[in-house]
């Protein structure tokens, strides 16, 4: 039963890891992507759909990718070229990616009279490492994009704090100046770190809709965007913190379930498990205190001032 | 007519368009034609009462959460958490509203009732701006944090304490005609409420720019060490303007219950907390601006329930965020242009100069 719990709480890590480590990257070179609950939301449909037109989930994560990418492209174009505010064009864009999924989920299917299944991402057994008692189960029975994220996890550290590209991507967040007096094209960096974001927040996306439930809704994400969000400020701006911070939320949400699925209803309601993440994310907002803010965080860069 | 003044309503109007040409395109997916589409909209809602009714309703709640954001906006604060604020307000609004209901006369209750909803959206506000001043908290994660808490306590409340005698949904008994909110217009739904969001709109814009208060809150927005060095406690304006940013929703969710629902629901009203941040954008955090640019948003509101309607063609709902979603970010772009077209025109003047 604990295994199951594990297993469970590691399932739901994944997204959550993929789009903080995202935001993590994006945020040190200076760019909150607050389009993040839209590029998950347009992650999600892409996969599904195309998945469902060619019955191929590699297509289908590859379709995420791209409509991930879209919604990310447009949010960097009009926040660093066009220099316009972060927060808002991230509520714009959340929006727009909501219309537009739902909008066009019915110009492909119609108004379909039993909800369109795909079937989810099979587990992968890792031969050997799945026999380890209680790890293995736990860590190598979960399906593709699970084994995705452990390798992701040291890439994102390694690229950020052991390349020179990383060194770069974070100048960029705090001394854009600097960076560009070097010779290096900061909003060229910026909007790199925007594009990576939506690769891996299209990415996260598909795991809601290809990994795991098979289907598309429109609010599939739920707020899953901005809880990633809010990992990638609680863990400090470092992908070991948002590690920390999505291992919380995910046997967060693991425990909630189970205890819905134990009938815990009977003494606490229910609707306290499903906003014990977020009330989580506020006690944490509220109790940590040295934050690391990349210095220019949220402020579009212009040679003249 | 001041230069600056014709580039805004230039680009907001060229914004407008271009995000309502690129919805109508995506008609075209389905094979409707839009023009057909937005003709019929656009005329039935200029011509039948009723109709033109529902876009100042519709309006009304969006000016209340649009004055939200943008009050602490001018602060240079983030309040995402309008819609958790506007749920605060309805729970308190029907949970008052059914306790009263017959018991007090009419005006003696709607005012009882606005003061409540007001101060439940406005303590909702307030504790977030405590948690900003007293622990530097960021005030944008708790605020947005904070509508899901709302959300979870409300479907609570709504299946237990507030759910219905009939005891089958999940949501509230029906309050009395008494306790509604008095129709201004005959022949339409249009209630007092959307007077009371337009003194709403111009009290806040006395209170913005007349009052001390004001003064306090845009100084520590616009510059926030130097407003500290003149002695103003920025720890207790997070506090005050994020009560007043609370109770402006928290009052929404009064408008809502007792004008236009009667009663609470499961997933009511959804997006007005996101709408408000939109129409906040596109006025430009101006409270006058906001007025208009709620209309807006309710016109187009009720354009995509025409369409949706209209015999013979088959417009889904989801045509509203669409041209929401257009709109809001053609707007954003044209702040760039307008940034733009002053700049030259600045270039150019310094030019004639020298």
């Amino acid at each position: 039963m604990i295994i199951s719990l594990l297993k469970r709480a590691l399932m739901m890590s994944t997204p959550l890891l993929f789009g903080s480590i995202a935001e993590v990257i994006a945020e040190r070179s200076g760019m909150m992507v607050t389009a993040i609950e839209g590029i998950f939301l347009m992650g999600a449909w892409g996969g599904f759909v195309g998945t469902y037109l060619t019955g191929s989930a590699f297509i289908g994560i590859l379709a995420a990718i791209l409509s991930g990418l879209v919604a990310a492209a447009v949010y960097g174009v009009v926040c660093i070229y066009l220099k316009q505010h972060q927060v808002v064009t991230g509520t714009a864009i959340n929006v727009l990616a909501a219309g537009i999924c739902t909008y066009l989920q019915r110009v492909l299917f119609g108004v379909p009279t039993a909800p369109l299944k795909i079937s989810p991402l099979p587990e992968i057994a890792i031969p050997v490492l799945s026999k380890i008692p209680v790890m293995g189960p736990v860590f190598f029975q979960q399906n593709i994009l699970t084994y995705v994220v452990y390798l992701l996890i040291p890439a994102s550290y390694f690229l950020l704090f052991k390349t020179s590209f990383g060194l770069t991507i974070r100048s960029t967040g705090e001394n854009p100046e600097a960076v560009d007096v070097a010779g290096i094209n900061v909003n060229a960096v910026r909007f790199f770190t925007v594009l990576l974001a939506g690769v891996m927040g299209g990415i996260a996306g598909a795991f809601y809709s290809v990994g795991y439930l098979g289907m598309f809704t429109t609010n599939i994400i739920g707020g899953r965007g901005w809880i990633a969000f809010a990992i990638c400020f609680l863990g400090n701006w470092n992908p070991k913190g948002a590690v920390l911070g999505t291992v919380v939320f995910g046997l967060t949400e693991a425990i909630a379930i189970y205890m819905q699925s134990v009938g815990g209803g009977s003494y606490f309601p229910n609707e306290l498990f499903i906003a014990l993440p977020y009330l989580l994310t506020i006690i944490l907002t509220v109790s940590r205190r040295n934050f690391n803010v990349p210095a220019k965080l949220g402020v579009a860069y212009s040679k003249e001032n | 007519m001041n230069t600056k003044v014709r580039d805004l309503i230039v680009t907001n109007a060229a914004a407008i368009i271009a995000g309502l040409l690129l919805s109508g395109l995506m008609l075209l997916l389905l094979h409707i034609n839009p023009v057909e589409v937005f003709v019929y909209s656009i005329n039935t809602m200029f011509s039948d009462k009723y109709t033109m009714g529902e876009v100042f309703l519709k309006a009304t709640p969006l000016i209340f959460t649009a004055l939200a954001f943008a009050f602490t906006f001018k602060a240079n604060l983030f309040n995402i958490g309008a819609q958790g604020q506007f749920y605060m307000g309805s729970i308190a609004a029907i949970a008052l509203s059914l306790q009263l209901d017959g018991k007090v006369p009419t005006a003696v209750l709607l005012i009882l009732v606005c003061l409540t909803a007001a101060l439940a959206g406005g303590l909702m506000g307030a504790l977030i701006g405590f948690l900003k001043a007293r622990f530097k908290a960021n005030e944008f994660l708790v605020s947005m944090m904070s509508t899901y808490v709302a959300l979870a306590v409300m479907n609570y409340l709504l299946r237990t304490f507030l759910k219905e005698s009939k005891g089958e949904y999940p949501q509230t008994d029906a309050i009395s005609r008494s306790a509604w909110l008095p129709v201004i217009v005959k022949g339409t739904r249009l209630h007092i409420g959307f007077v009371l969001a337009v003194l709403a709109a111009v009290g806040i814009w006395v209170l913005l720019y007349k009052t001390p208060l004001g003064y306090r809150i845009r100084a520590v927005g616009s510059n926030a060490s130097a407003s500290r060095m003149s002695g103003i406690d920025s720890n207790k304006i997070f506090v005050a303007a994020f009560f007043i940013s609370g109770a402006l929703a928290g009052a929404a969710g009064f408008t809502e219950v007792n004008g236009v629902q009667h009663m609470l629901i499961q997933d009511f009203n959804s997006g007005v907390g996101s709408a408000g941040l939109g129409i906040a954008i596109l006025a430009n955090a101006n409270p006058i601006g906001i007025i208009f640019a709620s209309l807006l948003f309710g016109a187009l509101n009720v354009m995509g329930n025409l369409m949706g309607r209209m015999p013979g063609v088959n417009v889904p709902a989801s045509i509203v965020d669409l041209m929401q979603g257009f709109v809001m970010l053609f707007v954003i772009i044209s702040y760039f242009f307008r940034h733009y077209l002053e700049n030259r025109r600045e270039k150019r003047r310094l030019q004639k100069g020298a």
